[in-house]
């Protein structure tokens, strides 16, 4: 796809997903019904859920990608990998902002160490690390290589810690009142709206995705043009 | 002996070389170590508090703060006069260079972290009434997974202009299990508990190590590279 | 003759500075090649790039018609790399740095070779002493030694004259006139157009990434090279 292209699919999928995201703010106030043991406070899943998810996608794509650039240098992997995870950082925020304050109704306190939530913590700062390590480094082909592995390192070791934080909540008994596993499955409205605001979250961040790359090319170009105009 | 083992084992001899002769990293992080331990000595009231209770987490804390001060410099003397680039140069493998600094590194850090067990065991007059040897081991298998994040990180962030100061942000994070796992282990064993309690621990750490020491050899190649 | 070191379409960016801009270099066995250029003329780019320590932007580089693979080590023995920097550990003592540095090329007979390269740039007695306690000059022919321990067939020579007092520099001159033998290729990149003069074959002087003119040390004329040179800078856009 040429940039121009991805600049137009991009913003028609922005628009859609901001549409899309009314929608879905709109059904999750006054459509979907009140979740019978949690109350209101439940109805920020449609929201927390999808972008824990986004997040996760954003994440995925940005190690896998890394991985590609490191094998092949090609410039287009790590443009890929960086903007990718640019949207990750951003669903990644929403979802650690939105857990805590249910987590302050439902549970009582904001912060239980919740496996998920200490998880997707971690990963906002691996991810931080790695636009850090981008930026300070003098030779910018130097700096993609130290994201990369940064990367690479993050999605190689984050199942070992997936697996120490759900066992650690295993020896220490948290305040829990809702249980997820052997509950009733979700009533047909909820799951429906869930699904619905999924699908919404992936095109937002799809849309992103696409323009913050279209905006990287750009960039590319103006370096490209800059060299031709010296040399 | 093959060309690889021997070019692993010289770089480990020149690293612990270099150290005996400065000293500079070994005392910074036996100076931290022990200066950690009276501090908290004295923050902590033990009037109120049994010592044996967090003394497991604060051991491991010291020893990741004290260990990110000498593994942070694992590049300074390599730049002084560009004699890393020289390595670099030779016909070394990158994952043999990784393994011989990672295991010096690891070498030093074991030092430092029986010196902390020792400090806190003193200072808090704590008792370890269980298996030193599984004990002892955990402390390995721990410093063994920090010296691997942190040899890689630490070549990483001695290529950037914020230097030192970005290895914790580079680091802390994958650290969790480590200290998830060591202390709970050395918890348990400062408590008494049998071995039996805490093997299953010591193989997630040995793994988490394993995995941490593979990754580190196979990335190092894309960190040094010109 | 055999082609020992060539260079093909070499181009070296760091971002949006481009440091080497499309050289074509090609070296026989027992050829000395002096290259001459102002500051950020990318010599040292160039020089990185034919020692295999830099990886090119595109292009490529091959020794004895094989071509550079970062991911193989073997092409390193034919290559001896001194640079402005003396790659030296400071605390270790002259021989240990040349011990620690031959073992890592895996070399027989090291304590042979290390005596007779400590005896070519003068420094038998010193071969106790920690490199901080050298002076510069010394320092510098230690690194010419570490160099060329490993008898390399290609030797790269990064501003060896630079900073170096007149004894020093005599000591210098005298190994690089032994490099000479015929067997050996080398490149030199230097400031000082009357010691490249005096020790190539052939001459090319780089700017701007390019190199901008090539000949033989024999044709030149010595007298008039400075003017020249000066020319050849100064009319490059």
């Amino acid at each position: 796809m040429s940039t121009l292209e991805l600049r137009r699919t991009g913003t028609m999928l922005t628009v859609l997903g901001l549409l899309g995201l009314v929608v879905v703010y709109w059904l999750s106030f006054f459509w979907v019904s009140t979740e019978a043991s949690q109350g209101v406070a439940q109805r920020i899943f449609y929201v927390h859920v999808p972008a824990a998810w986004t997040a996760f996608l954003g994440f995925g794509i940005a190690a896998l990608a890394s991985g590609m650039y490191l094998w092949l240098r090609d410039e287009r992997f790590d443009r890929t990998a960086l903007c990718a995870a640019e949207g990750g950082m951003i669903f990644a925020t929403i979802m650690i902002t939105t857990g805590p304050l249910w987590g302050r109704i439902a549970w009582g306190t904001y912060w239980t160490r919740e496996p998920r939530l200490t998880l997707t913590l971690l990963m906002w700062f691996i991810f931080l690390g790695y636009f850090l390590v981008r930026r300070s480094s003098e030779n910018p082909e130097k700096g993609k290589r130290y994201a990369a592995v940064t990367a690479i390192m993050g999605a190689l070791l984050i199942p070992f810690i997936h697996v120490s934080v759900l066992w650690f909540r295993s020896l220490h008994p948290q305040p829990v009142v809702l249980r997820t596993d052997g509950g009733p499955a979700l009533p047909g409205d909820m799951l429906t709206l869930l699904l619905t605001s999924l699908a919404v979250f992936t095109m937002l961040f799809v849309g992103l995705f696409m323009l913050r790359y279209a905006l990287e090319g750009l960039r590319n170009d103006i370096t490209l043009r800059a060299r031709k105009a010296v040399s | 002996m093959s060309l690889y083992l021997q070019q692993i084992k010289v770089i480990f001899w020149k690293d612990l070389l270099l150290e005996f002769r400065t000293k500079e990293r070994l005392i910074a992080m036996a100076a931290f170590a022990v200066l950690t331990g009276i501090l908290f000595n004295y923050t902590l009231d033990t009037t109120r508090l049994q010592p044996q209770d967090v003394a497991a987490g604060l051991i491991w804390m010291t020893i990741v703060f004290g260990g990110l001060l000498g593994v942070g410099r694992t590049f300074h003397l390599e730049n002084q006069d560009g004699a890393f680039q020289g390595i670099l140069m030779s016909p070394t493998p990158r994952d043999a260079v990784f393994i011989g600094k990672t295991l010096a590194n690891f070498l030093l850090l074991y030092v430092i972290a029986l010196l902390v067990l020792w400090v806190f065991t003193f200072l808090f007059a704590l008792e370890i009434g269980g298996s030193i040897w599984a004990l002892l081991l955990a402390l390995a298998l721990g410093s063994l997974a920090f010296v691997a994040l942190g040899t890689l990180f630490a070549a990483v962030s001695s290529g950037t202009h914020m230097g030192e100061t970005l290895l914790p942000i580079l680091v802390f994070p994958l650290l969790l299990p480590v200290v998830i796992w060591g202390g709970v282990v050395t918890g348990r064993l400062l408590a008494g508990r049998p071995v039996s309690e805490v093997v299953g621990s010591i193989r997630l750490l040995g793994a988490f190590a394993l995995v941490a020491m593979a990754a580190g050899a196979l990335l190092f190649r894309f960190v040094v590279e010109d | 003759m055999d082609t020992v070191l060539e260079a093909k379409g070499l181009v070296r960016e760091y971002g949006p500075v481009v440091a080497v801009n499309g050289v074509d270099l090609s070296l026989q066995q027992g050829e000395f090649l002096g290259i001459f250029g102002p500051n950020g003329a990318g010599k040292s780019s160039l020089l990185g790039m034919l020692g295999g320590g830099l990886r090119p932007t595109s292009g490529s580089v091959s020794i004895c018609g094989e071509p550079l693979n970062f991911s193989e080590v073997d092409w390193r023995y034919r290559v001896g790399v001194l640079s402005h920097q003396g790659f030296l550990y400071e605390q270790l003592t002259a021989k240990e740095n040349l011990q620690f540095y031959g073992q890592l090329f895996g070399l027989t007979e090291l304590d042979s070779r290390i005596g007779r390269r400590l005896e070519q740039v003068g420094l038998t007695e010193r071969a106790g002493s920690r490199v901080s306690e050298l002076s510069h000059g010394m320092r510098h022919r230690l690194s010419l030694a570490r160099t060329l321990l490993h008898d390399p067939d290609v030797v790269l020579l990064d501003e060896p004259f630079t900073g170096l007092d007149p004894s020093a520099s005599a000591v210098l001159r005298d190994v690089l006139r032994e490099l000479k033998d015929g067997s050996r290729t080398v490149v030199m990149v230097t400031h000082n157009l009357s010691e490249g003069l005096e020790l190539a074959t052939h001459i090319t002087i780089q700017v701007s990434g390019r190199l901008a003119w090539q000949g033989m040390a024999a044709e030149v004329d010595r007298v008039g090279f400075g003017r020249f040179y000066h020319d050849v800078v100064e009319g490059h856009p």
